[in-house]
This record gives C-alpha cells, structure tokens and sequence, in this order.
C-alpha cells in the first residue's frame, strides 16, 4: 500500500507540474465554452444576413412588421415604396434584401430584391407571411385567423423519465456534453498513461523504478494518479460547461425548446442518481481503457510504435461512443440495452440511457458488476503484461508469447 | 539460454563487494535477482537472514547497466522523485537531493531537464536517484561506463564516502583497477556459476605462480633463474628481466643466488592484481 501511496502521490506531483496537463485543462475549458456558445455566435452571424427593409403597401407593411421579424432584422419599414432600384441595396450596406408586399385582388404579391438570393429562405418567408396571405383570400378577420392557425397541441408524457419536450430536450444536451467529456477524457489521459510508459521503458528508467517500487503498486498507482486528474479535468469542464450553458429556474417554455437555436440547458433535468451513474461509469470506462493501454504501452521498444498498436484500443471507444450517442435518441433498442452490459462499451451506453430514460434497477447493478468484474480482470492482465513487458527489449514479443505470459 | 544458474556468495554488512565476470556471465541478472526485479525460480537471497520484501527493498539502491532518466524532469526534481519513491518525506528529501546535488557537483544544471546534460552528468544524476535515500544496500551495475576520469574519480570518492556511512556496496565493473581500490571482496563467475571468491588477498594466495622482476638482467642472472624449477621468463619492454616462477619458490633463497652471480640493483616479487586473477580465471573457465 505504501507502495501505491508513494507513486500515487509522485506522479500527480509529477503531472501538476508538467505544463501540458494546466494547458490540456484550459484548451478543453474554451473548447466546451465554444462548442456551447458557437450556436449563439452562428445565429448572431445569421442575424447580420436577415437585415432587410420591408416596403410596399402600407396596410401589408403593417401588418407583416411582427410575423417577419420572428426570422428578420428589419432595419426600416418603407410603407408606401414599391420600386427598388440598384442604387437602393448597393447604398444600404447593412441590409441583405429589401421585400415588397403589394396587394393583387384576393391575393399577395411578395418580391424580394436580394444581395444574395441564398440568404433569403423563400419557404421562411412564406411561413411567415401566410397568415396575411390567408387573411386577404378568406376575408377572416385577424384575430378568427390568430385562433384558427393557434391548433391546440397537448403532449402527455408516457412512460417517460420526463414531463415536458424541454426537460428531455435539457437532458440530452446535459448527457451529450458529459459523454463527449467521458469520452475527450478517456481518450486523452489513456493515450498519455501509454505514452508515460513506453516513456519509461524507451528511456531505459523503468529498471530503476521497478527495482524501487512494486511493478502492480507502479502500474495501479500512475492509473490512479491519472484517473483522480481525469476527474479534476471533468469538473472543471463540466463545471465551464454549467456555467456557460446552464439557465437558472424552471426549464424554458416548449416552443424555445423546440428551436434548434436552444443554447442553454436547464440542470434541473439531471438527477443526482444520473450524476452518481455518471462517475461510477466515468471511474470503470477510464480504469478499463486505460489499463488496457498501458500494458500496450510497456510493449514498445520504440514510441514510434504506440499509434500502430494503439489502433485497435481505440475502436471499442469509439464505437462505445457512438452507440452512446444513438442511445440518446433510442436508449431502449435490442442494440443498445445488450451493449449497455459490455465492458468497454457500458460506461457509455448505460450511463446515456440512465439520463434519457428510466432503467430498471436490476439492470444499472448488472451491469455494474459485470463492469467491475471486467475491470478486475483487465488489469490482472494488464499487470502481468506490464511486468514483463517493461523489461522486455529487443524485438517485440509474439501474441503467442504475450498468452504465455497472461497464462503464466 | 542459461541465465544463471548456480551462483552463491554471501556479502559482509558494511563491505564492497565486486561482482567480476565475462560479458553473459549472469552479473546483471543477479543484480536484478539481488533488487527483486526477477524472481529466482531456485536458491534463496536473504538480506541479514531474512527474504527480501517490499519493505526491505524499498532501504535498497540499485544503479542498473542501461542507463535512464525522465528526458524533461528537471535534474532536482529527478532525484527528489526517487528519493520519494523510497520513501522520503519533506524536508528530508530536500536536503538529501541537495546534498548528493552538492556531492556530485551538479548544482549549475539543477533546473535543467535531465535530457539536456552530457551523458557523463546524466550518468551522475541516476548515481543521486540511486543513492538519495542512503540505501543500507547499494548495487551498482558498471558505474564506471561513461565517465571521464575526473567523473570516475569523483565516483569513487563517493563511494567511498557510503563505504564510511555504513552502505553496502555490490559493484559490476570492467575496471578492474577502480574495483581493486573499492572492493574488499571479489566474486567472479562466468556461465552463470561461481569461479574464485574472497578477499584480495585470498584471491592471491590462491595464485600458483608469482612474477618477479630484476634488474639489470645480464647472462649470469638469465642462467640463476634458468636454474629453478617451473620458472619461465616473460616479455619485457624495459630491459628488466621478468620471470614466472611457482608460488613455492623460496625467492629469498633466488635473491641470494642472483647477488652471489651479478649485482642486482632491483629485486622485485609483483603480487598478481585483479585483473591477472580475472583473466587466468576466465581463461581456466573456458
């Protein structure tokens, strides 16, 4: 034990100081900032295209000010215009296109002189100027049209762990940003454990730590050191994460939830039972990865060599994640409640379908323990291949000699 | 494929003890048999009557053949980092790492990254990380390699330093005039078994033969010494005549012959060094 607190501490000693971990966490920090602030930005971008000037006859210009700006900026209403020369857009520079409305016997007539025609969505601005277009066919006057397009829609929640669109709307963005955090972190401080080893064992110094310390205390203890890091990563991610995207108070009303613009996220739709799921599951995916990829990196007479033999690690994370992310949107079909049982796989899968659905019981605790068990297993193994592998040099061992080894 | 096989030999508490042999004779691997690094799968190895554990291990040094650092680790932080490993805690392990920074003279490169020094200093550096913790055991597999002369005096001078402090010190080395300076006890095996072990002297008395030189070798000498028994004359490129005559050889008894025939400026009987020891032993191994 002592063993495994002296290496323990050495190497989360050795990690802090290295600068790579403080810029690791700050590159990640902004990253999570922009990916959750990017579509706020691309929408602020969309806003500088959808600057226009609505002209025409007044009545109409009047009446379709509200029902455009849900998709414009407009920047003046031109009542009474109706013919737009060139000089007109090329000596407004802030605006992309000017709309005509003009009145033609039942019916409306709509131009759109535009900078760019791609711009302007021709089927947005039907959308939006519909309820005019039929107030002038049918004669209805605008408050019968207002209750006759208001159709009454009632969602009711069946079997569902949520009441509302937004509260599993919430719950998605919440679980798509901590399973990219499971995933960036497992990924990364995997690859650098295995880096840290073949390091050890190129560098030559890995004599000297074996003949210092116990090779189980020296592997188990730098998985650990690595893994407590990998958590203070993610709660600072997380916590960035919160910070810039989390809104205060009940969750937003359906219709924002609905708009694909929604940036923010109410943490109300995540339970205390999903974020204890989501470290037990964060604790065995990186301990199951990571030992795998250090007994790889002990292997290696040169570093040259990790990313061929890194390669095939890497494909059940990738394709833990990307059954993850299916199971977001279907967390209850045969594909993804049988992997949310397999090592590797389940720290993922389950952990996304304990956020968007309800899992029985028995099923969490199943597959706990059979990740548990494999986490176990997987790191006998790795022991005994790090042992031998670190003092292994010359060419590289033959599957053949890495089951005998295993076997041994 | 024979690593090792059936060498044994015990070690003084306090004492130097060179571990001699051919390259493939098993030194390295009874080092790391010695730290615990491989397991023996026969025979036992016991640090004063007791097996080495962890906890015993962890008092032991070990500097191995093939040298390594951590590349970027700054030359402080590397021997503090071992000195850790073993054990040591604050303030301890920095006045320790200072001290053996202070011995080795490597205070101008203490902020450097380890990767960044001359192999010679580099060389010093594992030296510190071995023996940051005044290990009760220290084993050294071919300190030597790789330092200049004044590096290897400065060694040797450290070591000799431990050897006062009370460390135990196994040594490897193809030097043999810095193991004949350090060692106490000398070990030499080859294929993985033991040859000849014992102090110097012991190692000299067992000699069968002793050289000796006279000076100036004219006719009449060459025929006295011609005259005894077993005795054969070797090379010489300095006028003096050398001559290998059995241990037995009463020399007393030759030097008395020799002034009666010619006047002899220079008598001398030359002890067998270390080195003639190693060699005759391998050559009688092989």
């Amino acid at each position: 034990m002592n063993d495994f607190i002296t290496v323990y501490s050495a190497e989360i000693m050795r990690r802090l100081r290295s600068r790579i971990f403080i810029v690791g966490i700050l590159i990640g920090a902004i990253g999570i900032a922009a990916l959750i602030k990017l579509p706020a930005f691309m929408d602020s971008v969309a806003t500088q295209a959808n600057r226009i000037e609505v002209a025409g006859d007044p009545a109409l210009v009047s009446q379709a000010g509200p029902l455009l700006r849900k998709d414009y900026h407009i920047v003046r209403a031109l009542p009474g215009k109706t013919t737009v020369l060139p000089s007109d857009l090329s000596d407004a520079k802030n605006i992309s296109a000017i709309i005509v409305l003009r009145r033609s016997g039942h019916s409306m007539n709509v131009v759109v002189y535009a900078r760019d025609p791609g711009n302007i969505s021709v089927s947005s601005l039907r959308r939006d100027l519909l309820p005019i277009s039929l107030q002038i066919a049918t004669g209805l006057s605008h408050a019968d049209l207002g209750r006759a397009l208001k159709l009454p829609v009632a969602m009711r929640a069946i079997n569902s762990k949520f009441g509302t669109a937004a509260q599993a709307n919430d719950a998605r963005i919440i679980a798509y940003i901590m399973l990219f955090s499971l995933y960036i972190l497992i990924m990364i401080n995997s690859q650098l454990i295995m880096s840290s080893v073949a390091e050890e064992k190129t560098s030559r110094i890995a004599e000297m730590l074996v003949a210092s310390v116990n090779p189980s205390a020296l592997l188990s203890g730098k998985i650990a050191a690595s893994a407590t890091l990998a958590i203070v990563q993610m709660i600072i991610w997380i916590a960035v994460g919160f910070l810039f995207g989390a809104h205060p108070g009940a969750p937003p009303a359906l219709e924002a939830a609905d708009s694909s613009r929604a940036t923010t996220f109410s943490l109300s739709s995540v339970s205390s039972a999903d974020l204890a799921g989501f470290a037990a599951f964060f604790l065995l995916g990186y301990l199951q990865v990571s030992t795998m990829f250090a007994a790889v990196g002990s292997l290696v007479n040169r570093t040259e060599d990790l990313g061929a033999l890194a390669g095939p690690l890497v494909i059940p994370v990738v394709a833990a994640f990307l059954i993850a992310m299916t199971a977001l949107a279907a967390p209850n079909t045969p594909v993804v409640i049988i992997t949310s049982f397999v090592p590797l796989i389940a720290p993922f899968v389950m952990f996304a379908r304990i956020v968007v659905s309800d899992v029985p019981a028995w099923q969490v605790m199943l597959s706990l323990a059979i990740n548990i068990a494999a986490t176990w297993g997987i790191a006998v193994l790795a022991g005994k291949i790090y042992r031998v592998g670190m003092l292994l040099y010359g060419r590289p061992p033959k599957l053949a000699q890495i089951w005998s080894v295993i076997r041994s | 494929m024979r690593a090792v096989r059936d060498v044994s030999f015990s070690i003084e508490a306090g004492s130097t003890f060179g571990l001699l042999g051919p390259n493939g004779a098993g030194k390295t691997t009874t080092m790391r048999m010695i730290v615990g690094i491989y397991m023996p799968d026969g025979g036992t190895i016991a640090w004063k009557g007791a097996p080495i554990d962890g906890r015993i291990r962890r008092r032991f040094g070990y500097l191995p053949e093939e040298r390594g650092l951590y590349g970027r680790m700054k030359v402080r932080e590397q021997i503090a980092f071992f000195g850790r490993l073993h054990g040591l805690v604050e303030p301890d392990v920095s006045a320790r790492t200072q001290r053996w920074i202070d011995n080795l003279e490597l205070n101008e490169y203490v902020d450097r990254p380890c990767a960044e020094l001359s192999k010679g200093n580099q060389q010093k550096v594992q030296i510190a990380c071995a023996a940051v913790h005044n290990p009760e055991l220290l084993v050294l597999d071919e300190p030597f390699t790789g330092l200049d002369p004044v590096n290897a005096d400065m060694l040797l001078a450290t070591l000799r330093d431990l050897k006062r402090t009370g460390t135990t010190l196994v040594l490897s080395s193809h030097q043999m005039w810095q193991l004949e300076q350090l060692c106490d006890h000398f070990c030499i095996i080859t294929n993985g078994e033991n040859r000849v072990s014992g102090t110097l002297a012991q190692l000299r008395a067992a000699w069968t033969t002793r050289v000796i030189r006279i000076e100036p070798g004219g006719e009449a000498v060459r025929r006295v010494l011609q005259s005894v028994a077993g005795a054969h004359p070797l090379p010489s490129d300095d006028g003096a005549l050398l001559y290998e005559v059995p241990a037995s050889t009463e020399l007393q008894r030759i030097l008395r012959d020799l002034v009666a025939v010619e006047p002899v400026t220079r008598f001398e009987a030359i002890e067998p060094s270390l080195h003639d020891i190693y060699v005759r032993t391998i050559e009688g191994a092989a």
